[in-house]
C-alpha cells in the first residue's frame, strides 16, 4: 500500500499567547512542532503500513526550517520525504497550499491513501486536507478516529457531534485524522533519530511540480486577512445560590422555560 | 570532533522530554525522593534503545554509539538537568565510569566494553574517590596486587574502600582506581565479582533517587586483561585527561537545574497578583529575584558553549576552561534556585512546589567533580602561570581582543569587559610584586575573579554573533543586553574586589586605583537600570504564564 501523508510545521500554541492590543500572536521564544493531528496521521500511515507492508511518504510546503518535522516522521518510521519549499509559495492560503500539495502528490506517482491532520493548531481551518482531495478528484472522509484498510476498500470511523459513524470508500481516498483526547503520540528514540538522517528528504521548487505561477503564493490566493482577533468571551453562565432545594427549583424553571423538560 | 546536526538534536530532545512527561511526572520524582529511592525501571527504558537508548549519544559511532560530540553532550546534560537531576546524575555516572576506557583503554578494551555498554545497555560507576582521598588521588589507599602464574602476570587481586560513588549500589561495571606496583591505574571490575560489595543507597540531602553508595573490595580477582591500557601507572594522567568536558557536563547541570528553577518562578511571577498587579510587573521583585540570575545563567551559556566547541576543534585538555565553566554555571544555578524559593515565597518553601527540591538537588553540582573551592584553585593555578609566561601580557591580549570588538559591535558590553580584564590584569601583576599567592585566601578568591572577567568576555563574543546558538531563547535586544548587564558588574567587582585583596595583604601602591580603571568602571554603570528592565520584560514575554 502506499500512502502519503501531508503534515504541517506549526509553532506550539500552548506556549503562544495573543497580543490583546494588535491581536497578533507574541511569538518570541516559541517552539515549533509538527502539527498533532498529523503527527497521528502519521501514526496511522505506519500502522497500515505494519499491517499492509507499503511504503509511506511525507509531504509538507515550508520554509527550509520545516525539514525538522519530516526528519521526525523519518525517525519514526516513514520511508521518504519530500518538502516544498519556494519563494514563490510565499503567501499560499488553504486554496493555493492544496493545489500546490496536489501537484506535489501527482509527481510522487502513484497512491492508495493521502492522510492528513484534520486542521492545523495555528491556522484551524481544516480545509487544506478536503482542498488536496478536490483537487485531485478523489474522495474525501473528514474527521477520521481509525481506518481499516480490507482489499481495495478503506472502513473509516470518523466522528460526528454526537458520536461517529463507520464510512466506506473505495481506495484511493483522502482522510483527514482527528486526534483522541489525551492519546499519547509516538516519538521516535535516539537511534532512530539518527537513523533518519540517511533516508531520502528531497527538496521541490514550484518549476519541480510543475506548478503554474499564478495558481500558488499570494496570485493564486483569493482569501484575504483582515483582521486577526481572539474570540469574544463568551458570556459568563449564570451561577445559583441558596440551599440545594432552591437552587434546584430554580433550575428547574429554566429547563421548563426552555423547553428541554415538559412543564 | 562533527557530533550531531541541530535538527537532530532538537528532536532527540523533543523525545525526552515526552518522555519525561509522560512517565516521569513530578509526583513520581517527590515520591522518589521522599522514599530516598534509585528509579532502576526508569533507567532501564531511557537506556532501552526503543525507547529512548539516551545512553548512544555518549558513546563513539564506531563502539555502537552515536558519536555525540562535547556540545551534544552538555546539551543533553542541560535538557536531563531541567527533568532531574539525579537522574542526569546516574546517565552521567555511566558516561564518567566509561571515560577511562574511552580515554585510556587498548583498541581491543574500547571495542569490547563501549560495545557492551551499548548494546547491553549497562550501568557503569566511576569509582575513584575514597574516605580519605577525594580530589587529592595521590592518597589513594585501593591496592592492586599481581597475580603471577608461570613467572606471567595473569590478573590482579584488588582491596580497598571507595567513597560516594554514583550509580555505585546499582552499577553493572565500575572503573576503580587502585595503587598497582607500578602506580595508580583503572580496573574493570563486574558487579558479580567475589569480595565485591555495595554499601547502602546514601541519605543524601539533594538528588535522593540517584544511587551513592560505598564500595568494598576485598581481594576482588580481575584477569589481566581488565587493566585498562594495559600499562600500570597511567590512572592519575587519564583521570586528569577528562577533567575538562567533565567539568563542562556539570556545568551544564547547574545551567539546566537553574533555569528550571527560573522559569519556575517567571512563569509564577505573572500569575501572582499582590497590591493591585502581578509580581513580574513589580520592578524590585524582578530585578532582586530574577534578572540577576538569567544573567548569570546566560553568561555561563556562553562560556560553556565556547569552550564546547573548543573541544569540538582541535583542541585539548582546557581544563582551567572546564574550571571556569563549572565554577560559573554551578554556583549560578545553585544562587538562581535558592532565589526562585524566595520569588515563590510560602509556595516556594512547600514540596508542593518542585523548587525546594532544586535547591537541594543543584547543590551537589557545586561539589562533586571538584567542589567550587577546588575550581577556584584550579583557575588561580592555570592562569597565574599564563600570567607569568606571557609577562603580564595574557589578559592585556584578551582585553586587546575586546577593544576591538567593542568597535565593531558596540552593543555587548565590550568595552566592560575589557575594562574587567584589564583589571584583572593590574591585580594580578600587585600580586605578583607583593607575593600575595602565598596567602591561600588571596589565590582562591582570585580565581573566581579570573573567572568572573572570562565570562563576560566570552558573553560578550557570543553575543555579538549574527546567529545565536539554539540553545538561547533571547532575540539580540536581550541577549546583549544580558551580556552588557553581566560586564558591567564585572567591570566594577574587578576593581573593587581586586583592591579589597591587595589592602587586605599589603600596602596599595600610589596609582593603583587609576591604573585599575575604576573611574571608567564606574562610568561603565550607566544605563544598568534600563537594560535591567528590558530584560525583566524580555523574560515574562518568553516564560509565559501557564
Amino acid at each position: 500500500m502506499r500512502t502519503v501523508v501531508c503534515v504541517k510545521q506549526v509553532p506550539d500554541t500552548t506556549e503562544v499567547k495573543v497580543d490583546p492590543q494588535t491581536g497578533t500572536l507574541i511569538r518570541a521564544g516559541v517552539p515549533s512542532i509538527l502539527n498533532p493531528y498529523d503527527h497521528f496521521a502519521v501514526e496511522w500511515a505506519l500502522k497500515l503500513k505494519a499491517r499492509h507492508g507499503g511504503e509511506v511518504t511525507v509531504l509538507t510546503m515550508g520554509p527550509p526550517q520545516a525539514k525538522a518535522v519530516l526528519q521526525l516522521a523519518l525517525a519514526l518510521g516513514c520511508d521518504r520525504a519530500m518538502l516544498l519549499s519556494d519563494r514563490a509559495f510565499a503567501g499560499s492560503d488553504t486554496w493555493a497550499t492544496s493545489y500546490a500539495l496536489a501537484r506535489a502528490v501527482k509527481k510522487i506517482g502513484k497512491f492508495d491513501l493521502i492522510l492528513c491532520g484534520q486542521q492545523a493548531i495555528d491556522g484551524d481551518t481544516a480545509q487544506v486536507g478536503p482542498g488536496v482531495a478536490q483537487s485531485l478528484h478523489i474522495p474525501q472522509i473528514t474527521f477520521c478516529d481509525s481506518i481499516e484498510v480490507e482489499g481495495r476498500k478503506a472502513k473509516v470511523q470518523r466522528h460526528i457531534d454526537d458520536g461517529y459513524e463507520i464510512v466506506e470508500a473505495k481506495l484511493p481516498v483522502l482522510c483527514t485524522m482527528s486526534l483522541p483526547h489525551a492519546h499519547p503520540l509516538p516519538w521516535p528514540s535516539f537511534p532512530k533519530v539518527a537513523q533518519a538522517r540517511s533516508k531520502v528528504l528531497e527538496v521541490w521548487t514550484a518549476a519541480d511540480i510543475g506548478a503554474e505561477p499564478e495558481k500558488i503564493g499570494l496570485k493564486g490566493s483569493p482569501t484575504q486577512v483582515h483582521k486577526v482577533y481572539p474570540p469574544p468571551l463568551r458570556a459568563k453562565g449564570t451561577v445559583f445560590t441558596g440551599s440545594a432545594s432552591e437552587m434546584a427549583s430554580k433550575l428547574l424553571d429554566i429547563l421548563r422555560q426552555e423547553n428541554f423538560i415538559k412543564p | 570532533m562533527p557530533g550531531l546536526d541541530a535538527i537532530s538534536r532538537g528532536l532527540m530532545f523533543d523525545s525526552l522530554k515526552q518522555y519525561a512527561k509522560r512517565r516521569i511526572p513530578y509526583d513520581l520524582l517527590r515520591e522518589l525522593d521522599r522514599k530516598n529511592e534509585f528509579p532502576a525501571d526508569i533507567l532501564k527504558e531511557m537506556y532501552d534503545t526503543d525507547i529512548l537508548g539516551i545512553h548512544l549519544l555518549l558513546i563513539p559511532s564506531e563502539y555502537g554509539g552515536l558519536g555525540g560530540n562535547t556540545f551534544d553532550i552538555t546539551r543533553v546534560c542541560e535538557a536531563l538537568a531541567h527533568i532531574d537531576l539525579g537522574i542526569a546524575t546516574s546517565v552521567f555516572a555511566t558516561f564518567l565510569g566509561s571515560d577511562p576506557i574511552r580515554v585510556g583503554g587498548t583498541e581491543e578494551q574500547k571495542r569490547h566494553w563501549m560495545g557492551r555498554i551499548a548494546k547491553e545497555a549497562l550501568l557503569v560507576a566511576y569509582g575513584a574517590t575514597e574516605p580519605d582521598a577525594g580530589s587529592d588521588l595521590v592518597a589513594l589507599t585501593t591496592r592492586a596486587t599481581h597475580v603471577v602464574k608461570n613467572g606471567k602476570i595473569v590478573g590482579y587481586r584488588i582491596t580497598g574502600n571507595k567513597q560516594w560513588i554514583s550509580n555505585g549500589g546499582v552499577a553493572d561495571v565500575i572503573t576503580i582506581l587502585a595503587a598497582a606496583p607500578g602506580g595508580p591505574s583503572w580496573f574493570l571490575v563486574e558487579k558479580t565479582a567475589e569480595g565485591f560489595s555495595a554499601n547502602h543507597h546514601e541519605d543524601k540531602y539533594g538528588i535522593r533517587l540517584s544511587n551513592t553508595a560505598g564500595l568494598a573490595l576485598d581481594d576482588v580477582y580481575v584477569p589481566a586483561d581488565h587493566l585498562i591500557g594495559g600499562v600500570e601507572g597511567q590512572g592519575l594522567l587519564q583521570a586528569q585527561a577528562v577533567f575538562g568536558y567533565t567539568r563542562l557536563m556539570v556545568a551544564a547541570f547547574g545551567l539546566g537545574a537553574g533555569w528550571e528553577a527560573l522559569e519556575t518562578a517567571i512563569r509564577y511571577s505573572q500569575q501572582r497578583i499582590q497590591a493591585g498587579g502581578p509580581l513580574s510587573k513589580k520592578q524590585g521583585y524582578m530585578l532582586k529575584l530574577i534578572v540577576p540570575n538569567a544573567v548569570k545563567l546566560e553568561a555561563a551559556r556562553a562560556y560553556i558553549e565556547e569552550t564546547a566547541h573548543r573541544l569540538d576543534g582541535d583542541e585539548h585538555g582546557l581544563q582551567t576552561e572546564g574550571a571556569i565553566a563549572k565554577l560559573s554555571a554551578t554556583e549560578a544555578g545553585n544562587k538562581t534556585a535558592e532565589d526562585a524559593i524566595q520569588a515563590l515565597g510560602g509556595y516556594g518553601y512547600t514540596k508542593d512546589f518542585p523548587v525546594e527540591k532544586i535547591k537541594r538537588d543543584v547543590k551537589i553540582t557545586c561539589i562533586y567533580e571538584g567542589t567550587s573551592e577546588i575550581m577556584e584553585m584550579t583557575i588561580q593555578r592555570g592562569r597565574w602561570q599564563e600570567h607569568l609566561k606571557s609577562r603580564g601580557q595574557y589578559y592585556e591580549g584578551q582585553a586587546a581582543e575586546m577593544d576591538r570588538l567593542q568597535a565593531e559591535c558596540p552593543s555587548v558590553g565590550a568595552g566592560s569587559a575589557a575594562l574587567a580584564l584589564r583589571a584583572l590584569n593590574q591585580v594580578l601583576e600587585q600580586v605578583r610584586l607583593q607575593r600575595l599567592t602565598r596567602h591561600q585566601h588571596v589565590s582562591m578568591r582570585l580565581g573566581e575573579l579570573i573567572a568572573q572577567a572570562e565570562t563576560a568576555a566570552a558573553f560578550a563574543r557570543a553575543a555579538a554573533q549574527p546567529h545565536y546558538s539554539e540553545s538561547v531563547r533571547f532575540d539580540a535586544e536581550a541577549w546583549q543586553a544580558m551580556s552588557r548587564v553581566y560586564a558591567r558588574e564585572a567591570a566594577l567587582d574587578l576593581c573593587l574586589k581586586g583592591t579589597k585583596l591587595i589592602l587586605g595583604a599589603g600596602p596599595l601602591p600610589e596609582g593603583f586605583v587609576q591604573a585599575l580603571g575604576l573611574d571608567a568602571a564606574l562610568a561603565a554603570q550607566a544605563g544598568s537600570l534600563e537594560d535591567q528592565d528590558l530584560i525583566a520584560r524580555k523574560l515574562t514575554e518568553v516564560f509565559k504564564s501557564r
